[in-house]
């Protein structure tokens, strides 16, 4: 499928400047001018952002006792929320790296916007394992450093492995985004004055648009893209080793890494959709993101949903035919305990919900998709919560049995978080084309060049 | 990018907390070192003195430990024959006494605006005098029970101020005397030994938690049904009562008779023994005969609600039995034919031969011992009259605990002027219009003498840390003032002087003079004029039998100012901290109330609320309460300080401090201003009725559940299992796993090229859940107290706990968001206590995890906790199987520790700062303690030279800590029973250091020998 040809005529046509285009002016437009209800939403972030940041230096202060653990749940909704931004963070290097080496020419419209939710969300995510510490001040015994008193960390915690694997998926994330933005920089650059120019200018590292320029660009994209292809699966895999490596019913379990990329990947196809849905009206990107590129993620949400699917249907499986009474009793609790109402939750939305993809008609409703993936989001959500809050609560010696409830601090910086990935979000907004207009003329050349054949 | 914003987070935090900090720095104050180094102290070397627990009349004796001046532990003197070097819960958080917050600093006077204002020694004693002087003849002296020299110098002072005094304890025992007067001729309490008894029926004498010695009973009682050395199970226990106490969970069997029908069944049963015993030669046998007339097993049995056969089942067991004995109901089934019911128990006790045996009736004591509520009636009526002018009141709170009906408060009113000698702030000193503060225990001189033969000194052991002044220089003070004979010098010289009969230097390091002296046996006197028994009417109407039964830790309301005490769970329900009334299933849901919900229950004499704790341990016809809370004054005795010691932020559930609001509710309001047919104070018999307010209260309870869901947590094995254990194991009901899974040797967990693997055997056949060991973890470690709003939370610190579980278990529950225990059943007893400290696994599921290494296995096996290594990640503490890991979630260390609190902290352990994780270490301090010396000469640490604070504690023995790699010590010995030896969830190859043994079942059949 191919986007319509009258649309690759029109965006290729040049009609005030020389050396512009339809694709430019049109994606470079939301970075221009003074709209009221950006700021509006911008300022509403920061506010967010700032009302957390005072409730964090209060907890930080006070102590984790403002959170709402209680024996023996010692991890709540920060970890909770933590997997979450780190699944969401998934969808835009899977968009950019494997997409982009299996050739899948469609991610060109999408990509730009699923990188920049990979880089907020992992530092989103990331602040999170931060802030949940005891000892925030502390966070730096976490790193082998070289010190004095040869204290070392423990490489078997898979807490260490997550330290490497989120800097690294960081890192590779931000690469991958800015070597992406580099061209349209460039073409920023060209297009501003003043201040903003200076800044353009720095940023675009020299940005000719020459031929061994493109010709190293798509080179480092290309290695970019192979180095970042298994950190997709990696991450992940190695955030769910924090729980699968534990003695903990309801988390020891082999299926956790496969699991959870699926679910990452599900849960960050969501939030793509949830994101470019309002991107693409507000800024009248309607050329740009067609029901071609939503149908092609709604075909990867059912995927994944099903794989998840499969992976719940698994665990329960295997509590059960492991004959193991603390694994079934955790299940069995998990299902019809205290916290039944996440765990149906999770499935319906998880599961349930996204079968109606089945229906072509369905995945290029965008407002259908839109409520469908923000169902998505809050079953993700509650996938993490039943795994770590259901598991902890109800381990193996039964006299102490406890219950998790959330504190009005815990909510503060989880509305916090929401709030620091869009002030992200929307400053990208201002700043970048949320489309990376060298891939889309790549894209429309191609199809103007092969007449819409792909 | 990332990281550099997490640095820049960092930084911001960074800047805000420092910021903090800097604005309230403390201001600079010097450290000055020792000059000249005191005699006796080397820092860092702890100083041990001997002394005497004043918590309740038992008088164990202590040894006192002390750091650089400070006393900061307190254990059982090995040297007392009463304690034997054990010492009960109350008595370990009785330290705390000296370092409350709730003290009163200096002397208090009443001032023009009604509110306590400090004073002077001089100005206070001299108004005192002044009115003394003119009150002659119109003072009162009402105090506890004291020791002989304070007694002694109260004496002359009451001579001196021509004033009357008059003993008073709450629980005076007072049938008990008087009942054991009856019969012998001898107004004293008798000394009970379970030791020397092979049955024992219990009528509700709770002897082994509120009992006259509940330390020695708990010690005798284990050694008297030692498994390992007596095949046959030992001596057995017969409880009766409508409520599953705390001794009642120790018996074989629980008949859980109606409230109020103790009289029944003990004049019944000494019926039967009288007719199959007769009476001995010299015996009025016609006044017998008349005194147990009212006696019928029949009636007995409809007034338990019992079968009768069930009852004379028992009377039979006691009459075939080699050496039975009846324990009497204790304060809580202390009706209104109290003193009766005591006189037919002793009667039949001395008839089945148990006196001089299992109960030992020693010469009475005289004017020491508590006088009976009928006298205190007589105070209050001249106090209401307006014929006391002075009332004198020390170590005692009469406000609290003497019923309202009495109209005590009322009273106080119209004397001229009270005075108190309280240390701490209580009600009744609240009221006082001059406060006289004495030294604490910690701070004083004094003795006792719990019995014959035995003489206990009480000394300090740190100079008064407040300006106090000891109650016997008070007095002597003043009674020189009034011209009286007063003895010669300070209180001190005064103690000393009585102790001039032996080598008092010798005295002091001993802890006092201990002799075994003959008891000259007692014979029946029989004097039983106005006793008897009659079927009698319960007074009021309502719909349930109200037990009040005093709390196991706060026992007359006197612990309720020790924080420890109020978050040590209660062993049987574990609940924290507040009131509750307790009621069946079966009667909550029939006022629809569950746990939590307040009800209102009231009596002819008053009403209370509290919350709801529904548990199938009682009788449907029976509510029982706790004696001991709601307290209106006190830090911790009352919501003052409730949510201050939480942080200063108190969480979603919390309140703000309080102050004068009571903490749970005073059951002590519902009962009557009766007494006995002796005049002794009357606490059960009343009946309640319970109406529901449809409020919720939620209670702090540490275990939700007592099941165990056959995940053999709490093993038991029964005799036959024991003795066919190697020709026919396998055949009881799951107590082992035939073939444990990944057996391994936990002597091979630590270094093999050093000496020691730490170990630990618990022997849960001996435990019988009194939590002392909890207690002295509490106060050895540091650990903090978290304050009831957290305990509900679920965050209390402690390193040791007692699980408490019923039976096997099964797959039922776990679903509600938070439930309660409801596996007991009425008349079944098959409660498992099992003490969880951690248990220093050989591949502990915590050292894996934590990415800092701050949790580790170090050389000797032990479990290490390096807390400033500690970064606060929790994920230890979650896969912590035996989730025995606490976390800091506020900052405990410095906020828990209140006002001179700090001083009783153990140096050797460091104190937790916010944010880190703590647990057990079998007390390393304890450990490296014995290692320098040990070193020193050449060796290596002897067996028995550590004790962990658990260990040290335990009245029961039940605890052995020790070497695992040599094969002669004590801890390989106590766990190598393979028949009841057991790892906690050993199918998880944790490889935990801690055995425990397996309860064992006696089987109730085998009881009746």
């Amino acid at each position: 499928m191919a986007p319509p040809a009258t649309a690759v005529a029109d965006s290729l046509a040049s009609p005030e400047r020389p050396r512009d285009s339809r694709a430019n002016i049109d994606i470079m437009a939301p970075t221009h001018g003074v709209q009221w209800p950006y700021f509006l939403a911008l300022g509403a972030a920061v506010l967010g952002v700032l009302q957390a940041l005072a409730v964090l230096l209060y907890q930080t202060y006070v102590g984790l006792g403002v959170a709402g653990y209680q024996q023996p749940v010692f991890w709540g909704v920060y970890i909770v929320t933590f997997v979450f931004w780190i699944g969401i963070g998934h969808a835009g290097t899977l968009i950019s790296a494997i997409l982009f080496l299996f050739r899948a020419k469609w991610r060109n419209a999408v990509n730009r916007g699923a990188e920049a939710l990979t880089v907020f969300a992992v530092i989103t995510a990331a602040l999170f394992p931060i802030l949940h510490l005891g000892r925030i001040w502390k966070l730096y015994f976490l790193i082998p450093y070289p010190n004095q008193r040869s204290l070392w960390v423990n490489f078997k915690s898979p807490l260490l492995w997550d330290v490497f694997a989120i800097s690294t998926y960081a890192s590779i994330s931000i690469m991958f985004f800015y070597v992406g933005l580099i061209p349209d920089i460039a073409i920023a650059r060209d297009r501003a004055t003043g201040v903003k120019k200076a800044i353009y200018t720095v940023l675009a590292l020299g940005w000719q648009g020459t031929g061994p320029q493109w010709k190293a660009h798509s080179r480092s994209v290309l290695h970019l893209s192979g180095l970042a292809t298994p950190l997709v699966l990696s991450v992940h895999s190695i955030v769910s080793w924090d729980f699968a490596m534990s003695i903990v019913p309801g988390w020891h379990a082999t299926i956790f890494a496969p699991y959870f990329v699926a679910g990452a990947v599900f849960g960050g196809f969501a939030m793509v959709i949830n994101i470019l849905i309002p991107v693409r009206r507000i800024f009248r990107l309607e050329r740009y993101l067609t029901d071609y590129h939503f149908e092609n993620m709604s075909r990867f949400i059912l995927l994944t949903s099903t794989i998840c699917g499969y992976a719940y249907a698994a665990e329960y499986f295997i509590a059960w035919y492991s004959g193991v009474e603390y694994e079934q009793t955790s299940f069995w609790l998990r299902a019809f305990g205290p916290y039944w109402v996440s765990t149906w939750c999770m499935i319906t939305f998880n599961v349930i919900f996204p079968q109606l993809l089945w229906i072509k008609k369905l995945r290029t409703n965008l407002p259908f998709l839109f409520v469908l993936c923000l169902f998505i989001n809050l079953g993700m959500w509650f996938e993490r919560y039943v795994i770590i809050i259901t598991s902890l609560s109800r381990e193996y010696i039964s006299g102490s049995w406890g219950l998790y409830v959330i504190s009005p601090v815990e909510l503060s910086v989880l509305a916090g978080s929401f709030c620091w990935f869009s002030m992200w979000f929307l400053l990208f907004l201002k700043v970048f084309p949320v489309i990376a207009i060298t891939e889309v003329k790549e894209l429309e050349i191609h199809a103007r060049d092969h007449g819409g054949a792909h | 990018m990332s990281e550099l914003d997490r640095r820049d987070f960092l930084k911001l935090v960074g800047v805000g907390a420092g910021a903090a900090a800097t604005a309230c720095a403390e201001p600079v104050e010097k450290l000055v070192p020792y000059v000249e180094q005191p005699e006796a102290i080397t820092p860092g070397i702890a100083v041990w003195y001997a002394s005497t627990c004043t918590e309740c009349p038992a008088a164990c004796g202590l040894h006192v430990r002390t750091r650089e001046g400070r006393p900061i532990k307190l254990e059982g003197n090995p040297d007392h024959p009463i304690n034997q070097g054990k010492l009960c819960g109350r008595g370990q958080a009785s330290l705390g006494r000296t370092y409350l917050p709730d003290r009163y600093p200096q002397p208090m006077v009443r001032g023009a605006g009604g509110s306590l204002e400090p004073s002077t020694w001089d100005d206070a004693m001299a108004q005192l005098a002044a009115k003394l002087d003119s009150a002659r003849g119109r003072t009162w002296i009402l105090g506890g029970t004291v020791g002989p020299s304070l007694g002694g110098v109260i004496d002359q002072f009451a001579v001196a101020a021509g004033a009357n005094r008059i003993v008073y304890e709450p629980f005076a025992h007072e049938a008990l005397r008087k009942g054991t007067e009856a019969v012998f001729g001898v107004a004293s309490l008798p000394i009970f030994d379970p030791s020397q008894a092979d049955l024992i029926i219990d009528l509700g004498s709770d002897f082994l938690s509120t009992g006259l010695s509940p330390t020695e009973n708990a010690r005798q009682y284990a050694d008297a049904r030692n498994v390992n050395t007596d095949k046959t199970g030992g001596t057995r226990m017969i409880s009766f009562g409508p409520r599953l106490n705390f001794t009642t969970t120790s018996a074989d069997q629980w008949i859980p008779a109606k409230a109020g029908s103790e009289a029944a069944i003990a004049f019944a049963l000494a019926k039967a023994v009288v007719a199959a015993k007769g009476t001995p030669e010299g015996v009025d046998a016609a006044g017998i005969q008349r005194f147990l007339s009212g006696a019928n097993m029949a009636q007995a049995a409809t007034a338990a609600g019992l079968e009768p056969s069930e009852l004379s089942a028992v009377a039979e067991a006691l009459l075939h039995a080699k050496n039975p004995v009846i324990l009497p109901p204790g304060v809580a089934y202390t009706g209104s034919q109290a003193t009766s019911t005591v006189a037919a128990v002793m009667l039949a006790n001395a008839l089945l031969g148990a006196v001089g045996k299992s109960l030992v009736v020693p010469p009475a004591t005289g004017t020491a011992d508590a006088a009976s509520f009928a006298d205190l009636k007589v105070l209050v009526a001249a106090m209401k009259a307006g014929r006391v002018d002075v009332l004198l009141i020390h170590d005692s709170n009469p406000v609290y605990s003497l019923p309202p009906e009495l109209g005590f408060t009322e009273a106080l009113g119209k004397v001229g002027t009270v005075v108190s000698f309280a240390s701490l702030k209580d009600e009744t000193a609240d009221s006082a219009g001059l406060v006289l503060p004495d030294h604490t225990p910690m701070e004083s001189w004094g003795d006792s003498a719990p019995r014959p033969g035995i003489r206990s000194i009480v000394q300090p052991t740190v100079r008064p840390l407040l300006d106090t002044r000891a109650l016997g220089d008070s007095l002597l003070e003043l009674g020189r003032g009034l011209g009286g004979a007063m003895a010669e010098g300070s209180f001190h010289k005064v103690v000393e002087n009585n102790w001039s009969d032996v080598n008092w230097r010798q005295a002091l390091a001993q802890g006092g003079v201990f002799s075994e002296v003959v008891i000259e046996p007692v014979g029946i006197s029989g004097d039983f004029a106005g006793l008897g028994y009659s079927a009698s009417s319960a007074s009021g109407k309502g719909d349930f039998a109200l037990v009040a039964f005093p709390h196991h830790f706060l026992g007359d309301g006197r612990g309720a100012a020790l924080p420890w005490l109020q978050e040590i769970p209660d062993p049987v329900t574990k609940l924290q901290w507040n009131s509750w009334v307790e009621m069946s299933f079966e009667s909550a849901k029939r006022l629809d109330v569950g746990f939590g919900d307040v009800v209102e229950v009231e009596t002819p004499s008053g009403k209370i609320e509290a919350s709801v704790f529904p548990r199938g341990g009682i009788r449907d016809d029976t509510i029982a309460v706790p004696i001991g809370q709601g307290h209106s004054v006190g830090l911790y005795a009352s919501m003052e300080g409730e949510g201050e010691h939480g942080g200063w932020i108190h969480g979603p559930i919390g309140a703000e401090g309080q102050p004068g609001v009571a903490r749970g509710a005073n059951v002590i309001a519902l009962l009557p201003a009766t007494e006995d047919e002796m005049g002794g104070r009357v606490w059960g018999g009343a009946q309640a009725s319970v109406t529901k307010t449809g409020r919720f209260r939620r209670l702090a309870l540490s275990q939700w559940t007592d099941n165990q869901r056959g995940r053999e947590l709490a093993q038991s094995t029964s005799l036959a299992e024991l003795a066919g254990h190697g020709s026919d194991h396998g055949g009881g009901h799951g107590a082992h796993h035939d073939e444990p899974p990944h057996t391994f040797t936990a002597a091979y967990d630590a270094d093999p090229n050093q000496p020691y693997r730490w170990g630990m055997v618990i022997d849960n056949d001996r435990c019988n859940g009194c939590s002392a060991c909890v207690a002295a973890c509490y106060v050895e470690n540091n650990i903090p107290v978290v304050g009831e709003t957290q305990a509900i939370q679920h965050r209390d610190m402690a390193w040791i706990r007692i699980e408490r579980y019923v039976g096997d278990g099964d797959l039922e529950g776990g679903a509600a968001r938070r439930p309660v225990p409801n596996r007991e059943k009425l008349g079944e007893l098959d409660i498992r206590y099992i003490p969880m400290p951690c248990q220093q696994c050989g591949a502990a599921p915590c050292e894996a995890v934590c990415p800092t290494l701050a949790t580790y296995h170090n050389k000797e096996g032990l479990n290490g906790m390096v807390y400033n290594r500690c970064a606060g990640t929790r994920y230890c503490a979650n896969n912590c199987v035996y989730k025995v890991r606490r976390f800091n979630y506020f900052d405990y260390g410095n906020e828990n520790f209140p006002g001179m609190l700090g001083l009783m902290l153990n140096p050797d352990v460091t104190v937790r700062q916010q944010g880190v994780m703590e647990k057990c270490t079998f007390c390393v301090q304890r450990i490296e303690g014995a290692r320098q010396p040990a070193k020193d000469e050449g060796r290596e640490i002897r067996d028995g030279e550590v004790k962990t604070a658990c260990q040290q504690a335990c009245p029961t023995h039940a605890i052995t800590f020790g070497n695992l790699r040599d094969d002669a010590s004590k801890v390989v010995e106590a766990g190598n029973h393979p028949e009841r030896s057991y790892h906690l969830l050993q199918e998880l190859n944790t490889r935990p250091a801690i055995t425990y043994l397996a309860q064992v079942t006696r089987d109730e059949n085998e009881g009746n020998h």
